[in-house]
């Protein structure tokens, strides 16, 4: 069978499965499976063990679960409700001021956590309902937390520009610098249109919110110390010669752990078993969603349709950006769906290639890519920031988040036009700190 | 319609490797026999380390990889990354046709495991702070080296080794976690470790410690179960390959330096003495702890050794 | 809706079987967590050992890997039980209650029969590697059947947890797709 014409097949199989409701790692090994079987006999099925072990067996994997418990060992203190009280105390004076604290939260704690939920869950507990009782709309109170948490990663460390880095083997460190400054600008790019939402909205209360002495807001700052140990810290071992960026995650989960036992007291077994049955959780399914990618990716080649598919496009005589739109296009629908992990493990070895020979940096797409699955993160059907608010504020309609939420897709939006645009908005600070790139 | 053989290796397309499994697959398919082969590379269907026991159960027909890589399932195959074992690429040639390789074909064909193309590679060192041309310039250094046996000469040396991958030696480097690696030539170009290093010491015509068995391997029961004129032209396209794959082995060498040197690294050589110096101290560790770990090994080493 | 949910896990009503199966469950997930941690303080160790006391480290790498698979393997049923693995359910949702009910047994039967696929070729692997006594070709030569085994052990119990969820939903203990009516 013509491989371009089993690629459509495997692709609508994929997609029929993925919607049955099956986990979307089994999901993958079935269809894998299914058509290994099919094409390839039943010899291939005897490698499938390997092939998951074989996988999984990448030391880089590790910052996963250990960027993951950063995040979820903060979360679980009161350190998200320091950081936002604290930016809060210094915003009074700014119409929104506390939409825009909480964004800023969201930014800092991006830069310690790797995962999205947790950014989102750690801001949203104490932000959802104080933003609430200050009289901001639900959809603002909800939007802006779920936007604010899809920052987790694209603003370092991230799990997805790890997954990424490992896919198409290129510098971590690297991915990482190159989500500093488009994270910047996308948390800018949310707190100008929080502002300007506000004063449009014209609400006086919202205006003008509390009063804080500069006692109180002097008062606060030794709280926000322990973050800026742990972000320090991490970047010192991580770019000062201690650690490779896979090691320093431990450094960083440890610290993190520490940092919540020590300074928050969270001294409680059960208390501390939550935290790391939380990030077990989130870590196994990344996981095993990797190692079942990694099958799907072996059947794909070992049915010649990844280098099929590579080849055709690099026969098509289009324009290049033509060509980016449609990938940013595909990775846009597939993030409706699918969550992050899963899309660039699926995508990237098709898609790097294609990329590469048109002449786009890499490191440029993991970027742009990340912003699309942003995206994802807070769309339906599955956008897992979603189903966190959900938790947090139950009382809030899924319509409400959503309606909430659309006006920062379309900040994400112009952030990926203007990286367009501007591809150094990514390529500089890595360009800078590490040297011109390979 | 024609047999089809699926051929997996680890190299980009440029590299020589993959030229020498491409020429392979030209040879064949111009000898219209019906045989074509597919071949996967840069790991498209399989990781490096996980091509050996697909190939060993046919799931897999043919790979090129580093014979050393399947040391765990076969430990005498760590003798085809020992240090000082090989002293040059004629050398290297005159050990492929050698009553050594043959003992360890034998050890292949119990994993139902054959040859089609020999091949050695050279690599040699790189300092970050300074040349490493004797054992004691080693001393106290963080250093990453390829191979298990390498690693037991050089902690010998008192360095502290680390293991990250070939792909961390870069960022390592820079960031000083590393001070010292020791690998292939093409890697040392590929990954671009020249920007890190202050000097480099490459395999020279004379002397080098690292060589590597890089085969081309077949199925040996799919290559016994295609006709004898497929057999034939699929040895026939080997002996040719063989041939390109030597001569352009010893150009990789000369190649690195000049990269190297280009990037204004200094160029550092390992005199006759130190290499004697590296290999009584490979005795002392690697080869014997080889001797102690594998039951026949003493012999399969005089083996070795035997060959001028 | 679909995908993950935070609060919920498997129900088991008071089926002896279905409490069994669970606490197995949960048994492993303190394994996944505990190889976690193993691995977060190997690593630490291992950068202390090369940065402060400049030795060699040439096991931590190795064990850490090990230790991460590990805990991804054995880690699954527990994830199954807590209902951990994303999922999208458009489809069962545009469904009415009969037809998902089917559905259900469908997808449950395919991700059982998939699962049990990997455990046994798994376990044929494992058994090779113990055989043939394959070792990791590092300085360290870890016997490969020891980090090998999480493979039949994680899917082994994976499979049970699958086989109790089916079995919940059989016994109307739980909602097909832990989905309720409306
Ligand atoms: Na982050
Ligand atoms: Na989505």
């Amino acid at each position: 069978m013509d491989p371009i014409l089993l690629g459509g097949i495997v692709a609508i199989a994929t997609i029929m499965v993925l919607f049955s409701g099956v986990s979307v790692a089994l999901g993958l090994l079935i269809v894998s499976t299914g058509f290994l079987l099919i094409f390839d006999g039943l010899r291939s099925l005897e490698l499938i063990p390997e092939i998951l072990f074989g996988k999984l067996d990448n030391f880089a994997l590790l910052s996963i679960p250990m960027f993951i418990i950063m995040g979820s060992s903060i979360a679980s203190t009161r350190a998200g409700a320091d950081l936002y009280e604290a930016l809060e105390r210094w915003l009074t004076r700014v119409p929104g001021g506390l939409v825009v604290s909480n964004l800023g939260a969201c930014a800092l704690f991006a830069a310690m956590s790797g995962s999205s939920p947790a950014t989102c869950a750690a801001i949203g507990k104490m932000g959802i309902p104080e933003m609430r009782k200050r009289g901001y709309p639900d959809g603002v109170a909800a939007g802006s937390i779920a936007a604010g948490g899809t920052l987790g990663i694209l603003i370092p460390p991230s799990v997805t520009m790890i997954v990424y880095g490992i896919a198409t083997e290129t510098s971590i460190g690297r991915l990482f610098l190159a989500g500093v400054l488009p994270g910047l600008l996308l948390v800018m790019l949310f707190m100008l249109w929080s502002l300007y939402s506000t004063w449009k909205s014209g609400d006086k209360a919202l205006l003008s919110a509390g009063n804080y002495t500069w006692k109180e807001k002097f008062e606060i700052l030794p709280r926000v110390l322990p973050f800026l140990g742990i972000i320090i810290g991490v970047l010192y071992a991580m770019y000062g010669g201690i650690a490779t960026p896979s090691e320093t995650a431990a450094v960083g989960a440890l610290l993190c752990l520490l940092i919540a036992m020590v300074i928050y007291k969270l001294w409680n077994p059960k208390d501390l078993w939550v935290v790391l049955r939380d990030s077990t959780k989130e870590s196994v399914m990344i996981m095993f969603i990797i190692a079942a990618a990694g099958v799907f990716s072996y059947m794909l080649s070992s049915l010649f349709i990844t280098q099929a598919i590579a080849e055709w496009i690099g026969t098509l005589d289009v324009n290049r950006w033509v060509l980016m739109g449609f990938v940013m296009l595909f990775l846009l629908v597939a993030g409706f769906f699918l969550p992050p992990v899963a899309v660039i493990l699926m995508a990237a070895p098709i898609l790097l290639p294609i990329i590469t020979t048109a002449g786009f940096d890499p490191i440029w797409f993991a970027v742009v890519l990340t912003i699309n699955m942003e995206i994802g993160l807070i769309s339906p059907p599955v956008g897992l920031n979603l189903y966190v608010i959900n938790g947090i504020a139950p009382d809030i309609s899924l319509k409400t988040i959503l309606k909430g939420s659309l006006p920062f897709v379309a900040c994400m939006v112009i952030a990926i036009i203007l990286l367009c645009f501007f591809p150094g908005i990514a390529t500089w600070l890595p360009d800078f700190v590490m040297g011109e790139a390979v | 319609g024609a047999t089809e053989l699926r051929l997996s290796h680890q190299w980009s397309n440029k590299d020589i490797r993959n030229q020498v499994a491409q020429i392979v697959a030209d040879e064949v398919a111009a000898a219209d026999v019906d045989l074509n082969i597919k071949i996967f590379g840069s790991k498209s269907l399989f990781k490096p380390r996980e091509q050996y026991r697909p190939l060993s159960r046919g799931q897999l027909d043919m790979t090129v990889l580093p014979l050393s890589y399947a040391g765990g399932q076969q430990p005498a195959f760590n003798l085809t990354l020992m240090p000082g074992l090989v002293k040059n690429h004629d050398h290297a040639a005159r050990l492929s046709n050698s009553p050594y390789m043959k003992a360890l074909e034998k050890k292949m064909a119990e994993d139902d495991v054959m040859v089609l193309v020999h091949g050695y590679l050279a690599g040699g060192f790189v300092g970050k702070d300074r040349c490493i041309t004797k054992p004691s310039d080693i001393d106290g250094l963080q250093t990453r080296a390829a191979g298990k046996a390498f690693e037991q000469m050089l902690a010998g040396a008192n360095a502290s080794i680390t293991s990250m991958a070939s792909s961390e030696i870069y960022n390592a480097m820079q960031t000083g976690i590393l001070n010292a690696a020791n690998t292939s030539s093409s890697s040392f170009v590929s990954y671009r470790i020249y920007e890190q290093a202050a000097c480099y010491t490459p395999a020279t015509e004379d002397v080098a410690l690292w060589f590597m068995y890089q085969p081309l391997l077949m199925n040996k029961s799919t290559f016994e179960g295609l006709n004898a004129e497929q057999q034939e032209a699929l040895l026939a396209a080997s002996a040719k390959a063989e041939t390109f794959y030597l001569e352009e082995a010893k150009k990789q060498d000369a190649a690195s330096v000049e990269v190297f040197e280009k990037a204004g690294v200094e160029i550092a050589e390992m005199t006759p003495e130190d290499f004697a110096e590296w290999r009584a101290l490979a005795q002392e560790t690697s080869y014997k702890a080889f001797v102690e770990d594998v039951p026949d090994g003493q012999a399969l080493l005089d083996m070795a050794l035997a060959v001028e | 809706m679909a995908g993950q949910s935070s609060a919920v896990s498997s129900r088991t009503g008071n089926n002896p079987f279905l409490r069994g199966v669970a606490a197995l469950s949960t048994l492993a997930g303190w394994c996944s967590a505990a190889m976690i941690v193993a691995a977060v303080s190997i690593t630490c160790q291992m950068i202390f050992v090369r940065f402060v006391l400049n030795h060699s480290t040439v096991w931590q790498t190795e064990a850490v890997v090990y230790l991460a698979i590990g805990a991804t393997l054995v880690g699954l049923p527990y994830v199954q039980r807590l209902r951990g693995h994303v999922n999208v359910d458009l489809i069962p949702l545009a469904l009415s209650k009969t037809a998902r009910y089917y559905m259900y047994l469908l997808t449950m039967g395919l991700s059982i029969a998939i699962v049990a696929i990997v455990l046994f070729y798994g376990y044929e692997h494992w058994h090779l590697a113990y055989e043939r006594n394959w070792k990791s070709d590092t300085i360290w030569a870890v016997r490969l059947w020891i980090p090998y085994l999480s493979i039949p052990v994680g899917f082994g119990l994976f499979l049970l947890q699958l086989i109790a969820d089916l079995v919940a939903v059989l016994l109307k203990i739980d909602a097909p797709f832990g989905l309720e009516d409306v």
